[in-house]
């Protein structure tokens, strides 16, 4: 415990990498820079070959003829590409970079922190919603959006005591409240899903030099801006008291190199779409590598980051073509990229143990009888409305009888009760998370295993044209448990199994998220079911199925209302718990398995994505529920409730036309989050 | 009370069709569908439909959907045959609202397997048929017939679609002729859609637009690997090799990504844009049924005849 306080405590991140590595001191990251500029130079030779035989090199690439349609390709097609390849990535990996040593924080990244999220968003609603003439401030508003979801990550997770984790989650949910955001707009806006997902995917495919024309001004401009800041940056790596007590405007200094570090980041997804994790894994790479100095680890990883993306996607572009698809650049990236944060995670040990003191910062905002009132009486009124009240578009309309009343109260009633165990199971599986992982900001969600029993179904459905609900649900079931070893491996070594557990989950997210995207490409027709299935959708649930994970979730929910006192003092931290006579590695280990089989089951029912699992618990704990016994029963009152509401309103709000419940649940979950960030200042 | 009386009519109606001389069918109909047999004890006469390739074949056969989904995109996207006046909206294709398909009361609803999932829904609502044309690598004309087809046995109007078939059969034929008339011959056609400002979609055999360039006797320029909705997406530069032959692309476009396309030098190299072979056809469904695919053949002929883009 002292050990891992140390490193916490001290404030150069870049020393708490393992200090061995400092041996290899700049040898790794050349030698890795090298090898990558060497491929990048054979592949320029290898796309240049055929022109090269003929002596045409030279024009080919300054003076195409203008005759020939393989060398306009290669000048107006090939050329830019690879151009734009080296300068995304060039830019992402400083951008990362940047980021990285002004929040301290080596998993920080655009992606990781919402960056690309809002940027994303506000150029899908531009697309969508803003007249031509507005059409020069384009570049404006992805900047915005960008700056405010880094803003509203860093609002949410700054004063906390452990802020690297924080600002992790805090980043995750930003990035799943905007991509909730942009499905929405998506989902009726179909005509330009298409368009859209390609731009989202980050395709690099190019047919003229605008876009380069486009990026590398900006660029340049960031990159200097940044290189010139680089050297206080050093400073600011040694903590903002030393930072200050040396005089420098810490504070303004790093608003300045984040804003330009978006900056870059706008610049180059608005032409390019999301390419992930370049600006994670490369500036996180050279650092393992033992770069430890800012000014040298910005420009490694401005090279180092333009030479790994022109690679990969020298390797995307052999595969286009095969069966008819594209593979996006971006999204084959993010799959390449996601496992360097395993990677990272086992180099740098950057999970800290001090997270009791983060108990309770946030204020008491509801009493907790008031609260329990409401929420029982909630529910069941709730309950009476969701089945009987209706709205058509134009008036409530109220369902009394009938021919099919039977049918109709089945119906909703399916749809109604799968998404309130659906809210009771992530609740438990929420609350068990974070009192175990100590960490308020915790969620199912997170845990990687909704993902990856998502991904398994997605897979069965889009790449191999499983169409049977039970099929699909016995895959995902499958990935998910597959996902479960997965994780119980990796976790094996680490002492602070709950972290580890949540950063790989964000790692699995990640892959995900990627093959989502590439799912979404090339799913024809079928993307909108895609999208809205993605999101939580009660749709396809039946009563048998509602009925099997209402089972689980009873049962566990026994299980750990049994469990609750060794749960309360889990809840409290080793030192203590230990010294209580509890093996508490495995407790830990057996509650989060608990979690993780209710986060698969809510997962089968309803789909991957929530947030009731985060906004449960925390609420709950906020308004009063702090023993675990009383906080699980809170929590699956206000899960429940959330969902039946979001049900409701996801049937109702847009008669005839229905929205995926868990995108509205989403959507007041991450309200919530942010009405609370607010509510601290 | 009312469920009684409703019944009583039920019975009523039903022995009226019975006994009507024109109702030749007292025994059952029996369609063969991709979620088994369904048995109708009657021509179906509501219909619910929930794609567009459904929706615009029961329209060509005659009758008029109670339900639709996504009515206003298909104006967009689909445009003809134009939709009945009273129907009832059932929101999205992906998932049709199934509050409003019961109040529509269809005595038979049509899916595709998409919302195969969902089967057991639809079907406590009225007895449901699963006919899928697209995503299951089989050529899309001859699914799109087997449509018309057996449609046409649940709704009791095969006269109708073998009526409409053996006309199509003539104007495919018609078509044909004038498409090669207007063309220059040794040409192929690669008819495309583009999909962003730097990708685009290349139709290739399997898709509606290369079977029914088959069924006129049209030479399809690309013959290359395609998705699971027949058609390959790439960079501009996929149509590189296709550059000696005439192309054809459908609306819709957007705007923006149009100009930005012709804006290119990759696009203004290739040979059918400097040669003017490039041809544009409205508003057309590339995954539609057999009204899409007539009108297709039809919108090619008229596009060839009126020239091409400038």
């Amino acid at each position: 415990m002292s050990g891992q306080k140390s490193h916490e405590a001290n404030p150069a991140m870049t020393r708490a990498i393992n200090s061995d590595m400092n041996r290899f001191f700049h040898r790794g990251p050349t030698i890795l820079c090298i090898v990558l500029a060497l491929c990048s130079v054979t592949i320029l030779i290898n796309d240049l070959w055929p022109f090269l035989q003929n002596g045409a090199g030279m024009n080919v690439i300054f003076h195409p003829d203008e005759t020939d349609f393989d060398q306009i390709l290669f000048h107006f097609s090939t050329l830019p590409r690879i151009t734009m390849a080296f300068i995304c990535g060039a830019g992402l990996a400083l951008a990362g970079a940047a980021i990285q040593t002004v929040l301290r924080n080596p998993l920080a990244s655009p992606t990781t922190l919402g960056v690309g999220a809002g940027v994303e968003f506000a150029l899908t609603v531009f697309l969508l919603l803003a007249p031509a003439a507005l059409a020069p401030f384009k570049e404006a508003a992805a900047l915005a959006g960008g700056m405010i979801a880094l803003g509203a990550v860093y609002l949410i997770a700054s004063r906390r005591a452990n802020a690297t984790l924080w600002l992790i989650l805090a980043g995750m949910i930003i990035n799943l409240m905007l991509q909730s955001g942009t499905q929405i707009f998506l989902l009726f806006n179909e005509q330009y899903l298409q368009s859209v997902f390609m731009w989202g995917a980050g395709d690099l495919a190019q047919n003229g030099w605008d876009s380069t024309q486009f990026v590398l001004p900006r660029l340049l401009v960031g990159v200097a801006v940044v290189l010139l800041l680089s050297r206080p940056l050093d400073l600011l790596a040694l903590g903002d008291d030393t930072a200050s007590s040396l005089g420098a405007r810490v504070t303004i200094l790093r608003l300045l190199i984040l804003g330009f570090a978006v900056f870059i980041t706008a610049s180059v997804i608005s032409a390019a779409g999301l390419i992930g994790f370049i600006g994670l894994a490369v500036p996180a790479a050279l650092r393992i590598a033992g770069l430890t100095r800012s000014r040298d680890l910005m420009i490694y990883s401005l090279l180092t980051g333009g030479f790994a993306l022109l690679c990969i996607d020298f390797l995307v572009r052999q595969m286009n073509g095969l069966g008819g698809d594209i593979v996006p650049t971006g999204a084959a990236t993010a799959l390449i990229g996601a496992p360097f944060i395993i990677l990272i995670l086992r180099k740098a040990r950057i999970m800290p143990g001090q997270q009791s003191e983060d108990h309770h910062p946030d204020q008491q905002i509801v009493s907790k009888n008031v609260l329990s009132l409401v929420l029982v009486f909630g529910l069941v009124t709730g309950l009476g409305l969701s089945l009987f009240v209706s709205f058509n578009g134009h008036d409530f309309v109220l369902l009394t009888g009938g021919e099919s009343f039977h049918d109709i109260l089945l119906q909703r009633s399916e749809r109604t009760f799968a998404a309130i165990i659906c809210g009771a199971a992530l609740a438990v599986s929420g609350t068990l998370i974070q009192r175990v992982g100590r960490n308020p900001l915790a969620s199912p969600e997170i845990t990687g295993v909704s993902s990856a029993t998502a991904l398994a179904m997605i897979i069965a459905l889009v790449f191999f044209g499983f169409g049977q609900r039970a099929d699909l649900m016995f895959v995902g079931a499958v990935g998910g448990i597959i996902s479960l070893i997965i994780l119980l491996l990796l976790c094996r070594k680490f002492t602070h199994t709950p972290h580890y557990l949540l950063l790989n989950g964000l790692a699995l997210t990640a892959i995900l998220g990627a093959i989502v995207r590439i799912a979404l490409t090339r799913s024809g027709t079928q993307t909108s079911m895609l999208i809205s299935w993605l999101a939580g959708t009660t749709y396809f649930t039946r009563m048998d199925e509602v009925l099997i994970v209402a089972g689980v979730t009873v049962a566990l929910l026994i299980v750990v209302i049994a469990a609750r006192r060794p749960l309360e003092l889990a809840s409290f931290g080793n030192d203590q718990a230990t010294s209580l006579g509890l093996g508490i590695s495995g407790f830990q280990f057996f509650i989060m398995l608990l979690a993780a089989i209710l986060a698969a089951s809510a997962t089968l029912l309803v789909g991957p994505l929530s947030f009731v699992g985060l906004m449960a618990p925390h609420l709950a704990r906020i308004a009063g529920y702090r023993l675990a016994g009383g906080h699980l029963l809170g929590a699956v009152l206000i899960g429940a409730n959330v969902m039946m509401v979001a049900e409701w309103m996801a049937r109702n709000l847009l008669y005839p036309q229905q929205l995926p419940t868990g995108l509205i649940a989403a959507l007041i979950g991450t309200t919530y989050f942010l009405f609370l960030a607010i509510r601290k200042r | 009370m009312i469920r009684h009386l409703f019944l009583r009519l039920f019975v009523i109606a039903g022995l009226t069709a019975a006994l009507t001389p024109q109702m030749a069918h007292a025994d059952p109909i029996t369609i063969e569908h991709e979620h088994g047999t369904l048995k109708l004890d009657a021509p179906a006469k509501r219909i619910a439909v929930t794609n567009w390739a459904t929706t615009e074949t029961v329209i060509a056969l005659g009758l008029d959907p109670v339900a639709i989904a996504d009515p206003n995109d298909y104006l967009d996207w689909v445009a003809k045959p134009d939709l009945p006046e009273n129907f009832t909206d059932i929101g999205q294709r992906a998932a049709p609202n199934m509050e409003a398909l019961r109040a529509a009361k269809p005595d038979l609803i049509v899916i595709s397997k998409n919302l195969e999932m969902a089967y057991d829904n639809f079907n406590a609502i009225a007895p449901t048929i699963v006919l899928s044309v697209y995503n299951n690598n089989r050529d899309a004309l001859p699914e799109a017939q087997k449509l018309l087809k057996t449609l046409a046995k649940a709704t009791d109007r095969q006269a109708e679609a073998k009526a409409w078939l053996d006309d199509a059969d003539v104007k495919f034929a018609e078509y044909g002729d004038r498409v090669r008339a207007a063309m220059p011959p040794g040409h192929a056609l690669a008819i495309t859609q583009f999909v962003s400002e730097s990708h685009i979609g290349l139709y290739g055999k399997s898709s509606l637009p290369g079977t029914v360039l088959a069924k006129m006797d049209l030479p399809l320029a690309y013959q290359g690997p395609v998705n699971n909705w027949g058609f390959a997406k790439g960079g501009v530069e996929i149509l590189g090799p296709r550059a000696q032959d005439t192309l054809v692309y459908l609306n819709p476009v957007p705007d923006v990504i149009r100009e930005k396309v012709w804006a290119s030098p990759v696009w203004k190299i290739l040979d059918f844009v400097k040669n003017d072979r490039v041809y544009e056809l409205p508003v057309v469904w590339a995954y539609g049924g057999m009204p899409s695919a007539l009108r297709f053949a039809r919108l090619l002929a008229e596009s060839m005849e009126s020239g091409p883009v400038k």
